[in-house]
């Protein structure tokens, strides 16, 4: 009899995905999963307060497309420092490779010098 | 939205790889996560659309400089304040208001299992619910009721009863405040019978 108020009671976490947030926020779940999503928020406050804010937003469906620039711009924050460093890793490497050429070059022109005034003596 | 191809891994053990090779890039992976909530949460304390977007990078900026900085524990619950305590430095910054501060590294363990729950472990503290849904007052148990026992979504509430969904999901939050109050009273009650 009790076990339809275990609903009530119940406060285990979980959690709603971004794409399921954004079709409840454009109304496009049916009243069954909106009820479910409703239940989750009651228990976890970041959700329910980001809800409310993100239900002031003029236009629901540019929420998708903002949220994805935001994440594009995060992406270069992240990457950045990486690719700058591979790419310092590859200018260090071709300007050793340069050195030992160049000291490899003087070597044998040197070389070449020397043995051409050794036998013109 | 594309698909997280990093889905199987928690937000703990997204932590663990940055933590140990210092790459930010797990970062971005987690932070991706909570995007649209940061966004909203920014949106709802500085009521403004391109603030809100600047605060969430912001935040993305502050989250990665921190965590390079000392270990979090539970993620989830920390950026949450860290969130909310920058929007309230914003809103100090724009109002010139002091406004309390709740420490970051302090982030609560998030609850599995309330003192709540707790409370109501057993088939007689059901019971007491039951009763205790009738002392509630007539909005919030029509609320309480048409919700949790009826599964109704907070639209189809508002539609048969006329309340606004802000008054309908204010009664059920208050509702299951007060319920768990009258329960706490009901078991004092029995104790002292005893």
């Amino acid at each position: 009899m009790s076990d339809k108020y275990k609903d009530i009671l119940s406060n285990l976490s979980n959690e709603v995905d971004q794409e399921t947030l954004l079709l409840y926020l454009q109304g496009k779940l049916s009243e069954d999963k909106k009820h479910e999503v409703e239940k989750i928020l009651l228990q976890n406050e970041f959700e329910d307060e980001a809800v409310e804010g993100l239900q002031e937003f003029k236009d629901k469906e540019q929420l998708q497309y903002m949220t994805e620039m935001l994440n594009r711009d995060l992406k270069k924050k992240t990457e950045k420092k990486k690719k700058r460093k591979e790419k310092l890793q590859i200018k260090d490497q071709s300007l050793l490779y340069l050195s030992i050429f160049i000291l490899l070059l003087l070597i044998v022109i040197s070389y070449m010098i020397i043995h051409k005034m050794l036998n013109s003596n | 939205m594309k698909a997280d191809k990093y889905h199987d891994i928690t937000d703990q053990e997204l932590l663990e790889k940055f933590y140990r090779d210092h790459n930010n890039e797990w970062l971005g992976i987690l932070l991706q996560r909570y995007t649209l909530l940061l966004l909203g949460v920014s949106m709802k304390y500085l009521k403004n659309e391109e603030e809100a977007k600047d605060s969430v990078q912001q935040i993305f900026l502050k989250v990665i400089q921190e965590l390079h900085k000392y270990k979090v524990e539970y993620f989830k619950s920390w950026l949450y304040m860290v969130a909310k305590n920058h929007c309230l430095m914003k809103l100090r910054d724009r109002h010139g208001k002091i406004t309390a501060e709740i420490s970051d590294r302090l982030a609560a363990k998030p609850e599995e299992e309330t003192d709540f729950q707790k409370l109501v472990q057993n088939d007689h503290r059901l019971d007491l619910m039951e009763s205790a849904l009738k002392d509630l007052n007539p909005e919030q148990q029509q609320c309480v009721t048409l919700f949790y026992l009826e599964k109704k979504s907070y639209q189809e509430i508002s539609d048969s009863t006329g309340f606004s969904l802000l008054q309908v999901k204010s009664y059920i939050q208050n509702g299951k405040r007060n319920l768990k109050i009258l329960i706490e009273q009901k078991q004092q009650e029995e104790l002292n019978r005893k």
